[in-house]
């Protein structure tokens, strides 16, 4: 597990990082959503010790984490691009070997890579030849070399085409099945929605909300739709709620006090017909612009 | 499969990476070939120059064949590139015609007394100065014949004898031109490999793969894997040319200087290596202030003008300001082997010089190590000295 505590980074009077604190669980994928300028980035250039912390630690494994234990890591940083002029089997095998791979070793993996993103035959091209996405996978490839301990991505999936992404995706999933915890920043909500065991929703620096999708659904006060035969006016004289909106026989209420719900259901069978009443979860972009605003 | 030791060779990865990546490149594989042609080319020349004797034909009548003559056999102590031919004329009309014919260069001819070379319209440079000399030879023994003595009497004691100072000269404008060589080839390699290296620096900085590298490695290692593999590329280069030059000397009537110009370039490779380091830090510096490569331009205008400083002072300091600057990091390392070559250097000087270069590398990589650490993550817009001497990790 990888652990972010009380993480902070000032540049001048400008505090980019204010003590933010999370998980990485093993095995887990970890969206990290934020605006821009929320600190995402700062964050994961200190975890990956790019970037000096100011205050604040990263745990890897219950231990402050180490040089060898960052080498051992996966790392994509947020603006991309490898070395134009070189062709990209020779500077993947360079960024195997950096990160402790023996030459032979490092080609049979870097060529297998290749191969699995249908560049096989494409290790000579320079890096510029290749068309955006390609040049984006060749950026995933490296950073899944050697088989990393943990991943951390800054805005893995932007710039990649459909296919791309599931690749991308199946790939990340692969590593999670291993046990290895895996950190990635997106943009792209649906996205984090769809693959993310956790969340974390950084603004203006600060953490503002983190865990599972479905916590974080839950978090908030408990709110409920109401739909009645007749009109449903009467809700609003109702204690312990707080009405959203009301529309003909259509009512969105917020409990202010526990049972109240209860109260609201028996009241509504008493006087008539009830037709619906669920309880609203709101959506990941609700959730994260509430949070973030 | 993280240990210790891989940590240790990471930068002789680097190493390998920046010469391998350089010497696959065309444009430096051209580059170099093109110099090389180019430096053979010159020594031809001069060879072939040096080599060119001039032939000239002396018209003469009759009664001037003697005189001519002298001036035939006497030629080759006073230009020994020049050989003279005599053709015989009638008189002064056949003359006339060997001249406007082009059978003939010059006429030679007594006129009151005084001798005359008359030729066509262009003047005759060599042959009049051969036959100055040679007639004023052979007129003044005749006029110390005529008073009964000679004209080594005459001139006993007069002379100062010429042969030393003359072959010290040539020796003087071969270490003169020799110098300007070092100098130049230095100015050169600092200028291109300093400029790739600065700009091998932005793009890493600007593609963000610095950000994968330095969460693998120690950004030291980095850096002296690029400082050692450029300085590796430019001695190679550098060899490459003095080979060149040296083999191609053999071939041209300088071949006599050879022998000596060994010692004083084995010292020029020396001080090359050490100016090289100390410079190269800094270019790698200049490179990491900068963001992307149009800052490269201001990044590095203290150093192109440190660049110049070091060029023209190698090739316009003498005197005391030579000796002075042939102590001074970093131009002591294009004016102490211009010293050297010039002769009349202690043997402790170069020792001294190469001593306090090395400390002033030392220095440099020690700095240059500190900013280009600090400076190479900082993203958006140039970086200034001060931000990066301060700035935080």
């Amino acid at each position: 597990m990888l652990e972010i505590r009380e993480l902070t980074r000032r540049f001048g009077e400008h505090t980019a990082v204010d003590r933010v604190s999370f998980e990485v669980p093993s095995g887990l994928m970890t969206g990290f959503v934020g605006g821009n300028g929320a600190g995402k980035t700062t964050t994961m250039r200190m975890v990956m010790g790019v970037l000096g912390i100011d205050e604040g630690e990263v745990l890897w494994r219950d231990q402050p984490i180490t040089r060898l234990d960052r080498r051992s890591f996966g790392y994509m940083p947020e603006e991309r691009g490898l070395y134009p002029k070189q062709p990209i089997l020779d500077q993947l095998v360079y960024v195997a070997q950096l990160k402790g791979m023996g030459r032979v070793e490092a080609r049979t993996r870097v060529q297998e890579l290749l191969e699995r993103f249908g560049l096989g035959e494409r290790g000579k091209d320079h890096l510029e030849k290749l068309s955006l996405g390609n040049q984006q996978r060749v950026q995933i490839i490296a950073s899944v070399l050697p088989k990393p301990a943990a991943l951390v991505l800054d805005e893995p999936f932007s710039g990649l085409d459909p296919v791309a992404v599931d690749s991308m995706v199946d790939l990340l999933r692969e590593h999670t099945r291993d046990g290895v915890p895996v950190l990635f920043s997106s943009h792209q909500l649906d996205l984090v929605e769809r693959l993310c065991d956790r969340l974390v929703v950084l603004a203006h620096g600060r953490r503002v909300a983190a865990g599972t999708v479905t916590e974080l659904r839950d978090a908030g006060v408990p709110r409920f739709r109401l739909v009645l035969g007749g009109d449903a006016g009467w809700v609003r004289d109702q204690r312990g709620l707080d009405v959203l909106d009301l529309d003909g026989a259509t009512a969105l209420v917020e409990v202010r006090e526990d049972g109240a719900e209860q109260h609201l259901v028996a009241e509504a069978t008493r006087r008539g017909d009830v037709h619906e009443f669920v309880r609203v979860r709101p959506a990941l972009s609700e959730i994260y612009r509430e949070a973030t605003a | 499969m993280s240990t210790h030791d891989d940590r240790e060779r990471a930068w002789l990865l680097v190493t390998r990476r920046e010469v391998v990546s350089r010497i696959t490149d065309k444009s430096f594989l051209f580059g170099t070939a093109f110099m090389v042609l180019l430096i053979a080319g010159f020594i031809g020349f001069t060879a072939w120059q040096e080599d060119r004797s001039e032939d000239a034909t002396l018209a003469a009548t009759p009664e001037a064949v003697a005189m001519a003559t002298a001036i035939k056999d006497g030629a080759a102590q006073v230009d020994e590139d020049l050989d003279v031919t005599v053709l015989e004329v009638a008189d002064r009309e056949a003359a006339e015609t060997a001249l406007t014919g082009d059978e003939a260069d010059a006429w030679l001819h007594e006129v009151d007394g005084v001798w005359q070379l008359t030729s066509e319209s262009s003047t005759q440079d060599s042959l009049t100065a051969v036959a100055e000399a040679v007639v004023r030879q052979q007129v003044l023994a005749d006029n110390a014949a005529g008073v009964g003595t000679t004209v080594e009497a005459l001139e006993a004691g007069s002379t100062v004898s010429t042969d030393f100072l003359r072959g010290d000269a040539e020796k003087a404008a071969v270490a003169d031109a020799v110098g300007f060589v070092f100098v130049f080839l230095f100015y050169f390699a600092a200028l291109v490999f300093g400029m790739q290296l600065a700009s091998s620096v932005i793009e890493e900085k600007q593609s963000r793969i610095v950000e994968i590298i330095a969460a693998a490695i120690p950004l030291r290692h980095l850096l002296a894997g690029k400082v050692l593999g450029n300085t590796a590329l430019a001695v190679i280069q550098l060899l490459v040319y003095l080979v060149v030059g040296l083999i191609g000397l053999t071939f041209t009537p300088y071949k006599s200087f050879v022998p000596a110009l060994s010692g004083p370039t084995a010292w020029f490779i020396g001080f090359f290596l050490a100016g090289f380091v100390a410079l190269a830090c800094l270019w790698a510096v200049a490179g990491s202030l900068a963001s992307r490569t149009e800052d490269l331009q201001s990044t590095s205008t203290p150093l192109t003008m440190l660049m110049l400083v070091m060029f023209f002072g190698g090739l316009s300091l003498d005197g005391r300001g030579q000796v002075i600057a042939s102590f001074v990091p970093p131009v002591s390392a294009v004016v102490m082997p211009k010293r050297i070559l010039a002769g009349g250097v202690e043997w402790w000087e170069p020792l001294v010089a190469l001593g306090l270069l090395a400390v002033f590398a030392a220095i440099t990589v020690w700095v240059g190590e500190r900013l280009y650490r600090r400076a190479l993550l900082q993203t958006g817009g140039r970086v200034s000295l001060r931000q990066a001497w301060s700035a935080a990790e």
